[in-house]
C-alpha cells in the first residue's frame, strides 16, 4: 500500500478544514459501528476534537449486568458447594451439567444486552474500544465456564480502558476470568506454568521476538501465588509465591508479577505494540510500516505516558487515519457488519439469542468465545463462501417480517418487553421507502448508496442500481416499493457494504 | 474419474465442466475472476485428459498434542520418570511393539494400524523450535525454517506451481476447509488467489432467490477495483456458485459407516460427502481444537485422542465403503509436542517434536522414523528426529504428483510412507 504522509507526520492531528461529512462518516463506521444520520449532522458541526471527547468521555457509561448474570453470580458459589458436597457421582455430574447450562443461558442474555447497549449511538464507540482491548486481554468462555466472571473481565476493561495501559494490565492479571484462562493459579514456587507469562509478553505487552525463552521462565515465577478464591475472587498466596530474585529483560531483584509488568512496559518494544493492535482493529489489513507504528508508540510512551485514552484520541484524530488510502478498504466484522446495520437502518437487536447468536457464529464471530487466546484475527479471515453466504441470510432475515409463530414463550416475553421501552423495531418496514417511492431511480439509487456507503462506487455499480430499481415501464408504486427493498438488502450483501 | 450418481448436478468431467458453465451463468461473465488461459481453452475448446486425483486431507490438532501420551515409549524407564502423574500404566496401553504403544483412547488407530492403513511417523519436527501456539503453527502452515516468516501457505504455493491451469478453478474449490478454528487455514494461502471454500457450522436453509442473486451478480461485477473489493467481488461469485452445490452435497449424502455423534466426526462426513461427489478438491483441512493442556491433561487428551481416532476410522470405512479410499490419504499435524516433565498441574507446557498419523489405504502401515531419546535432565525438550518437511516433500512428490523443492524451497528426504 502507498502511503500519502510520511511518519513523522503521520500522527499530527487532522487539520480542522479536513473535517467534512466524509470525514465524519470515515470516523463513525471506523471507531464506531455505523452512520446515524443526526449523529453526523452533530459531530460535522461540533469538530473532531469534541466529537472525539463525545466518543471517548472521561465517564464512559458501563454496560450493566444482565439480570441473569447477576443471579448467577449470587447463586454461583452456592451451587459449587452444592456439588462438591454430593456424594452420588451421577448426582454431581448433572448437578455440574445444570450450572454449566444456566452459564451458557447467561452468557447468550449477556450477548444479547450487550450488542443492544452497543449498537446505541452514545455507546458505540466505547463499547467498541472495550471489545478491541478485550481481543488483546482476550478470555474465552469455553475455558473459563463461569459467566459472571466473563461479565467481570469485560467491565475491569470498561472501567480502565482509557487509562495507563500498565494500570490495566496488571489489574488484568488479577482477573479471575484470566486467571482461570490462562492457568495462572496452577502457577506455584517450584512448579512455574508458563502459560500467562509467555502471553503477556506476546500478547499483552510486547508481541513475539521481544523476549526471551529465558525472560518468560523468570517471569512465570514473579507470577507465582496468583489464586482465586472459592474459584471467583482474586488473592496473592504468599506461600506460594516464589520470593528469590528472578532476571527479566536483564534486570535481576525480587521482582513480583506486577514489577515483572512495569518492567515489559519500559523495554523499547512495548510502545508500538497497542499501536500495531490498533492498525490491525481499526485502520488496515496490511500492516503499516514499522517506522509508523513506532513513530506512534515513542509519543503514546513520553507524551502519553501509556494513557490509553491519549492513544485513541492521538489515532482516531491523526492525519494518517483519515487518509484516503484507508477510506472504504477495512472489511467490517461481523459484529460490525450487525450492529451497523442495526444503526443504520435504525432497527433494535431482537433480544432471542438463537436469532442473533448463530448469524454471528456462521459469520465467525462469537462473542466472548474468540478462537483462541490471540483473539480473532480479522480482514480477510473474516470472509469466505460460507461466512459471506451467513451475511447475507442475515440481511434477508432482517427484510422478512418476524416469524412469530416460531417465537417461544420466552423470546415472546423478552420482545414484548423490550417494543413496550421503545426498542421494537427488529426488521426494515415499508416505511424506510415510502419517501424515496416518488423520488427518480437515479436519486433513489443514490440516497441509498450515499447512506450505506463509505465511498462512492463506481458508476456502472449506480447504474445497475438505478436501472433496478426503475424496473419495467409499467411498474406501479407497490412493484417501485419492492425494488426499493430488494435493492437496498442487495446493497448490504454486495461486496461495498462489507466494506468501510 | 467416474461420474458420481450421488451427484446428477456436478460437472463430472472437465469437458462438461466447461459445457455447462459456458451455457449457465455465461463463462464470459466470470472472465474477470478466471485466468486467462480458462478463457482461451474454452475458446479453444481443447481441454486436456482427466486424471485420476489423489487427495490430501489434513487435521490440525490445534493446540499442541503431547505426543508422548499418544505414541507411548511403555518400555522406557525414562517415560515414567519424566511422567510421574501423567504416565499411562503399562496395563493401560494398546501395545505396537515391544517398545512402542497407543493411549488407551487409541483403540480404533490400534485396529487401522493392524490392517495396515495408519503410518505413524514418529518424533517429528524442526530446528530451533518455537514454542508460541501461533508462530509454531505458522511455521507448520508456511513450511518455513523457524527463523524464516513466509507469508504463503505449502498447500498454496502447491496450488501456485500445480493447479494453476485448472478450469475448476473459477467455480469449484481446489482446497476446502471445514470447521478450521481460524477461517481460512493459513496453509492455504497461496502467492495468487485460488478458489477455496470454507464450511463452518450448519447454515440453515436459505432463500433462493433468482432474482436477487442476479443482481448480486451484476452489482459484484459492476464495483470498482480496490484490492479489498476485487477480493469479495470474487468471493462474492464463488459463493454465489458454490453455495447450492456443496448444500445440496452434503444434505443427499449417505455415509457408508456410522459416525459418531460430535462435530469433528460431523467434518469429516462433509469431507466424505464432498470426494465422494467428485469435487475437484484436492485438499482438505479439518481443526480439531483443544489440545492445550497445560491442566488436567488426562480426561481432556483420552477424549480428544478418542474422537480423533473413532472419527478417522469412520472415515475411512466410509471411503472404503464408496470404494473412494484408494484415492484419499489422511494426515495429521500440530503444532507442537509438549514438554517431556510434566508439570505441577498435571498437564504438560509446551514443547518440540511429536508424532504424526497417517491413515489411508495405500501406504506402508507401521512405525516410521526413530522414536525420541528420553535421556532427558528436568524441564527439556524432546529432540526431533523427522523434519516435518521430510513429511510434506513425500506427500507432493509421491502423493499429490508435484515437485516438492519448489513448493519447500528446499530438499527434503523422502519418507518410505507410501505403498
Amino acid at each position: 500500500m502507498k502511503l500519502s504522509i510520511a511518519p513523522e507526520e503521520a500522527w499530527d492531528p487532522l487539520p480542522a478544514a479536513q473535517w467534512d461529512a466524509a470525514a465524519v462518516r470515515h470516523l463513525l463506521r471506523r471507531a464506531g459501528w455505523g452512520v446515524v444520520p443526526a449523529r453526523a449532522q452533530e459531530a460535522l458541526a461540533e469538530g473532531l476534537p469534541a466529537t472525539l471527547d463525545r466518543l471517548f468521555p472521561a465517564q464512559p457509561q458501563a454496560f450493566p449486568m444482565p439480570p441473569s448474570v447477576a443471579r448467577l453470580e449470587a447463586a454461583q458459589a452456592g451451587a459449587e458447594a452444592e456439588i462438591r458436597a454430593q456424594a452420588d457421582p451421577a448426582q454431581k455430574r448433572l448437578l455440574r451439567r445444570q450450572l454449566r447450562e444456566s452459564a451458557r443461558a447467561a452468557l447468550l442474555d449477556m450477548t444479547v444486552d450487550w450488542l443492544q447497549f452497543a449498537s446505541e449511538a452514545d455507546n458505540a464507540a466505547y463499547q467498541k474500544w472495550v471489545l478491541f482491548l478485550s481481543d488483546i486481554y482476550v478470555v474465552g468462555f469455553e475455558k473459563v465456564g463461569r459467566a459472571p466472571l466473563i461479565y467481570r473481565h469485560f467491565d475491569l476493561i470498561s472501567a480502565l480502558g482509557l487509562g495507563p495501559a500498565p494500570v490495566l494490565t496488571k489489574a488484568v492479571s488479577r482477573s479471575p476470568a484470566m486467571v482461570i484462562y490462562l492457568d495462572l493459579g496452577q502457577n506455584r514456587a517450584g512448579a512455574p506454568n508458563e502459560n500467562f507469562a509467555r502471553e503477556l509478553f506476546e500478547l499483552f505487552v510486547l508481541g513475539e521476538g521481544n523476549y526471551t525463552e529465558r525472560d518468560i521462565k523468570e517471569a512465570a515465577r514473579a507470577f507465582t501465588g496468583y489464586r482465586l478464591r472459592g474459584g471467583s475472587e482474586f488473592y496473592f498466596a504468599p506461600r506460594q509465591h516464589d520470593p528469590g530474585p528472578k532476571t527479566v529483560f536483564g534486570h535481576t531483584g525480587d521482582f513480583t508479577g506486577d514489577d515483572v509488568i512495569d518492567l515489559a512496559y519500559a523495554t523499547p518494544a512495548a510502545g508500538a505494540f497497542v499501536p500495531h493492535e490498533l492498525v490491525k482493529f481499526y485502520l488496515s489489513d496490511t500492516m503499516l510500516p514499522r517506522e509508523y507504528l513506532l513513530a506512534l508508540g515513542d509519543r503514546w510512551r513520553s507524551e502519553g505516558g501509556y494513557s490509553l485514552g491519549w492513544l485513541a484520541r492521538r489515532f482516531f484524530g491523526s492525519r494518517l487515519f483519515f487518509a484516503p488510502e484507508f477510506r472504504g478498504e477495512f472489511i467490517k466484522s461481523p459484529v460490525q457488519f450487525y450492529l451497523g446495520m442495526v444503526q443504520e437502518l435504525d432497527l433494535d437487536v431482537l433480544p432471542a439469542p438463537r436469532f442473533v447468536v448463530s448469524p454471528l457464529r456462521q459469520m465467525g464471530q462469537v462473542l466472548y468465545n474468540p478462537p483462541n487466546v490471540r483473539g480473532w484475527v480479522g480482514g480477510r479471515n473474516w470472509i469466505n463462501s460460507a461466512s459471506l453466504a451467513a451475511r447475507r441470510g442475515l440481511v434477508e432475515s432482517l427484510f422478512r417480517p418476524l416469524d412469530e409463530g416460531a417465537l417461544n414463550q420466552d423470546e415472546w416475553m423478552a420482545i414484548q418487553a423490550a417494543a413496550a421501552s421503545g426498542r421494537g423495531t427488529f426488521v426494515v418496514d415499508d416505511a424506510r421507502f415510502s419517501r424515496l417511492a416518488d423520488a427518480a431511480p437515479e436519486a433513489a439509487a443514490a440516497h441509498l448508496a450515499e447512506s450505506l456507503l463509505s465511498v462512492p462506487p463506481a458508476p456502472a455499480f449506480m447504474a445497475t442500481l438505478a436501472g433496478f430499481i426503475a424496473g419495467p415501464p409499467a411498474a406501479g408504486p407497490g412493484e417501485r416499493l419492492r425494488r426499493l427493498r430488494r435493492a437496498s438488502a442487495a446493497l448490504l450483501e454486495s461486496p461495498e457494504y462489507q466494506l468501510c | 474419474m467416474a461420474a458420481n450418481p450421488s451427484s446428477p448436478f456436478l460437472p463430472s468431467t472437465r469437458r462438461e465442466f466447461l459445457r455447462r458453465s459456458a451455457q449457465g451463468a455465461g463463462l464470459l461473465a466470470f472472465s474477470r475472476f478466471a485466468p486467462s488461459f480458462l478463457v482461451n481453452s474454452v475458446r479453444a475448446d481443447a481441454p486436456p485428459p482427466e486424471k485420476d486425483r489423489s487427495i490430501l486431507v489434513l487435521i490440525q490438532l490445534a493446540g499442541g498434542n503431547d505426543g508422548l501420551n499418544t505414541l507411548v515409549p511403555y518400555a522406557d524407564a525414562n517415560y515414567y520418570r519424566l511422567r510421574p502423574t501423567l504416565g499411562l500404566p503399562r496395563r493401560d496401553v494398546l501395545p505396537l511393539n515391544d517398545a512402542m504403544a497407543l493411549h488407551p483412547a487409541c483403540a480404533a488407530f490400534r485396529g487401522l494400524y493392524g490392517e495396515g492403513k495408519l503410518a505413524i511417523v514418529q518424533n517429528v519436527g524442526y530446528p530451533n523450535p518455537n514454542r508460541s501456539h501461533f508462530r509454531s503453527t505458522e511455521i507448520w502452515e508456511t513450511a518455513s525454517d523457524s527463523g524464516t516468516f513466509a507469508s504463503t501457505g505449502w498447500i498454496g504455493r502447491y496450488l501456485d506451481n500445480c493447479c494453476s491451469g485448472a478450469p475448476a478453478g473459477a467455480h469449484d474449490p481446489l482446497a476446502v476447509h471445514v470447521n478450521a478454528i481460524n477461517g481460512e487455514p493459513e496453509t492455504f494461502v497461496g502467492a495468487r488467489e485460488h478458489p477455496t471454500f470454507g464450511i463452518t457450522g450448519t447454515s440453515g436453509g436459505r432463500r433462493d432467490n433468482a432474482e436477487l442473486r442476479e443482481l448480486l451478480e451484476r452489482l459484484a461485477q459492476a464495483g470498482g477495483g480496490g484490492e479489498e473489493q476485487s477480493f469479495l467481488q470474487a468471493t462474492l461469485m464463488d459463493s454465489l456458485v458454490t453455495e447450492t452445490k456443496v448444500q445440496r452435497v452434503l444434505g443427499e449424502y449417505r455415509p457408508a459407516a456410522a459416525y459418531p455423534a460430535d462435530g469433528f466426526a460431523a467434518s469429516l462426513k462433509s469431507v466424505a460427502a464432498l470426494i465422494a461427489a467428485g469435487l475437484p478438491t484436492r485438499v482438505y483441512f479439518v481443526s480439531l481444537n483443544g489440545f492445550d493442556t497445560h491442566f488436567n491433561q488426562l480426561g481432556t487428551q483420552a477424549t480428544l485422542l478418542r474422537r480423533l481416532c473413532e472419527g478417522l476410522a469412520a472415515f475411512q470405512k466410509d471411503l472404503e465403503g464408496h470404494r473412494l479410499d484408494g484415492q484419499v490419504l489422511t494426515m495429521t499435524f500440530s503444532e507442537f509436542g509438549r514438554r517431556a516433565s510434566e508439570n505441577d498441574s498435571k498437564g504438560t507446557d509446551h514443547g518440540t517434536a511429536s508424532p504424526l498419523f497417517v491413515v489411508g489405504s495405500r501406504l506402508r502401515g507401521g512405525l516410521h522414523g526413530t522414536a525420541p531419546d528420553l535421556i532427558l535432565p528436568r524441564n527439556h525438550d524432546l529432540t526431533f528426529s523427522t523434519d516435518f518437511r521430510s513429511v510434506y516433500a513425500t506427500m507432493l512428490e509421491g502423493w499429490l504428483g508435484a515437485p516438492a523443492a519448489p513448493v519447500l524451497h528446499g530438499d527434503f528426504a523422502r519418507l518410505p510412507l507410501l505403498a
